[in-house]
């Protein structure tokens, strides 16, 4: 299905502008966000992907109006970022966000549904609702302190969306979950995000980015390093592995290249080895039907990139490989909705 | 094919004005309280405890003090003692939810500042009556003696003044880590309750510094019905405190507790 995410003339559920926020240590200043842009239009679900200490719990916080920033702007749906929550626009789950142990979940939902005067309907109806759309009104009467952790996140995840809000924020969400709970809590976050809420969610898993995410931005080092559909960003940033073994490595790897390239696409990280040839690259399909034109070959193996080496090569912690011109070139960070990305990528999944 | 996506409604659900208090965050908060043990033991009942060890005494309960009888001033200084007690530990507790991260769950919700401050304010008045009236009606049924005004006016002015202790417990919440808070605030109960008078007569260049700490004041307005200002009881000779000379140190502390809160606030916001 064919989706038209970006509806003309509405403001921006999420707008950042040249963010920055550095923290004053022992040590000096720490630069947490570096100049971040970021555009998120209203009905969009996206994954902030990044390892720890890339920014994103921090340019979530400003978002969230619990920090603000050293210097940039920060828009949510058309306020200041603590206007918007308090307007009751924004429903939010933090890495840190404490929960009372001595009252009971129901209690909980009740007690921040009343820090919500602005609600439509009763405040019982409202912790009520919330407990059957996240699943867990089996807990209702048990006390948070007897609530395993993975328990605890659903019972925020059901306080997030307490109040019908129209911008959903998730940091780390599945942190602690087991793989049944984390499968039932996208499944949760599909029906929400279906409702038309706009979902901006905090990973360092590839596979929830790719799950659940319509776009994915790439942070590394307070930065954003890629920014695109999700599948683009995968295929650009990460690559896939071509493997190959052929009599003459090195020859086959300036075959690879030009093929490559011819495809509108690079190289970003190259190994020969005796007789076998390693590449990676953001076209695996056209790296793959050149090696395999080249008298001799055999063994194709193609594996998908893996987040990790993505981030090391794009934060430019490591050397690059011999033949890998641009190898740490970010893509082009779209400050669009991705429907104006650049590249070739007219569909993009909406909801599965 | 494009698809129109429903949106979730963005308009302002703010109500015109926040509310200073909310009935179900005060009963929910209440019912949290109320289920520790510890409260019942610590905050309601050692209060009592104290006025049956020391206020009941067959040797000189019935010592006649102003307008009643010492076992009636030992009843005032127990209940304000138990007042505090309580109002320190809601501010404690209060200012320790704000630094565990309860308080970046509350501010996530336009839940109002003042309407927080409101509720724990009016949890601490129901708390400290607990004790208070605990003590009341022990001290009703085993011989404190007084005048209607003096049982009245005490009464009234107890339970107005330990909700200024609230302000403490906030300060001493926000200024000493998680662990370190309740020691320090219950055991800055119990030095101040020496140095104002409550639990033993003062005198000597003691009783001078004594006049200058938080608890003199309300625990000596808390007597003024029963004393009119005088304490005759102790050793050392009667002496005599002017009621605006208590109602300043009252105001004095009430101000350097909330600016120190205001202070600390500001300072522990953000991440923890």
């Amino acid at each position: 299905m064919t989706a038209s995410l970006s509806r003309t003339g509405a403001v921006p559920a999420l707008e950042l502008r040249d963010l920055r926020r550095s923290f004053r240590t022992r040590d000096g200043d720490v630069v947490a966000v570096d100049g971040v842009d970021l555009v998120v239009q209203p009905g969009e679900v996206v994954a902030l992907l990044g390892p720890n200490g890339a920014g994103k719990t921090t340019t979530l916080d400003v978002v969230l109006g619990l920090t603000s920033p050293t210097s940039g702007t920060a828009r949510v749906l058309g306020r200041s970022p603590r206007g918007a929550v308090r307007a009751g626009l924004v429903g939010a789950v933090l890495q840190t966000g404490g929960l009372l142990p001595s009252l009971t979940v129901r209690e909980t939902l009740l007690y921040l549904a009343a820090c919500h005067p602005g609600l439509s309907g009763g405040r019982g109806e409202a912790a009520d609702d919330a407990l059957h759309r996240t699943g867990i009104a089996h807990l209702a009467g048990r006390r948070v302190s007897r609530c395993s952790g993975g328990e605890q996140q659903r019972v925020r995840f059901a306080a997030a969306l307490l109040a019908d809000p129209a911008l959903v924020v998730l940091d780390e969400p599945t942190a602690g979950m087991d793989v049944h709970a984390r499968r039932e809590f996208w499944d949760v976050m599909h029906a929400e995000a279906a409702a038309g809420r706009t979902v901006v969610f905090a990973t360092h898993y590839l596979e929830e980015a790719e799950a659940f995410a319509d776009r994915t931005v790439l942070m590394a080092g307070g930065r954003v390093v890629a920014d695109g559909p999700t599948h683009e960003v995968r295929a650009r940033a990460l690559g896939r592995t071509v493997a190959v073994s052929v009599p003459d490595p090195d020859a086959a790897l300036a075959v690879v290249a030009a093929a490559v390239a011819e495809a509108g696409g690079a190289v970003l990280h190259a190994r020969t080895d005796a007789g076998r040839l390693e590449v990676r690259v953001s076209d695996s399909d056209a790296a793959a039907r050149a090696v395999l034109a080249l008298p001799g070959a055999h063994d194709l193996e193609v594996r998908a990139g893996s987040l990790e080496d993505a981030f090391v090569l794009l934060t430019g912690r490591a050397e690059p490989g011999p033949e890998a011109p641009g190898t740490a070139r970010p893509l082009p960070a779209s400050t669009t909705a991705p429907t104006t990305a650049p590249t070739a990528a007219p569909t993009m999944e909406v909801s599965r | 094919m494009s698809t129109v996506l429903p949106s979730a409604p963005t308009a302002d659900r703010r109500p015109a004005r926040p509310r200073p208090l909310d009935p179900t965050l005060l009963r929910l908060e209440l019912r949290r309280l109320l289920r520790d043990p510890t409260v019942w033991v610590f905050s309601v009942g050692l209060p009592g405890f104290l006025y049956v060890m020391l206020g009941t005494s067959q040797e000189y309960a019935d010592t006649s003090v102003g307008d009643g009888n010492l076992a009636m001033w030992v009843m005032v200084a127990m209940a304000a003692y138990g007042g505090v007690t309580a109002t320190v530990g809601v501010g404690g507790r209060a200012a320790l939810e704000r630094t565990q991260g309860w308080g970046r769950q509350l501010g996530l919700t336009p839940l109002a500042d003042l309407t927080w401050v409101g509720t724990k304010a009016a949890l601490a008045c129901v708390l400290a009556a607990l004790p208070v009236l605990l003590v009341y009606g022990l001290g009703l049924a085993l011989g404190a003696e007084g005048t209607t005004a003096a049982w009245l006016g005490s009464l009234a002015l107890v339970l107005a003044g330990s909700w200024l202790f609230a302000l403490l417990g906030l300060a001493v919440g926000l200024a000493f880590s998680s662990d370190q808070a309740v020691g320090v605030a219950s055991g800055a109960v119990v030095v101040l309750g020496f140095l104002g008078n409550v639990f033993y007569p003062l005198s000597g260049v003691l009783l001078d510094l004594a006049r200058f700490t938080p608890m003199y004041g309300y625990v000596g307005l808390a007597r003024y019905p029963l004393t009119q200002g005088w304490t005759s009881a102790g050793a050392g000779p009667a002496y005599h405190d002017a009621w605006w000379l208590l109602v300043a140190n009252v105001a004095t502390w009430t101000i350097l507790f909330a600016v120190a809160s205001v202070l600390l606030v500001r300072r522990g916001r953000g991440r923890q």
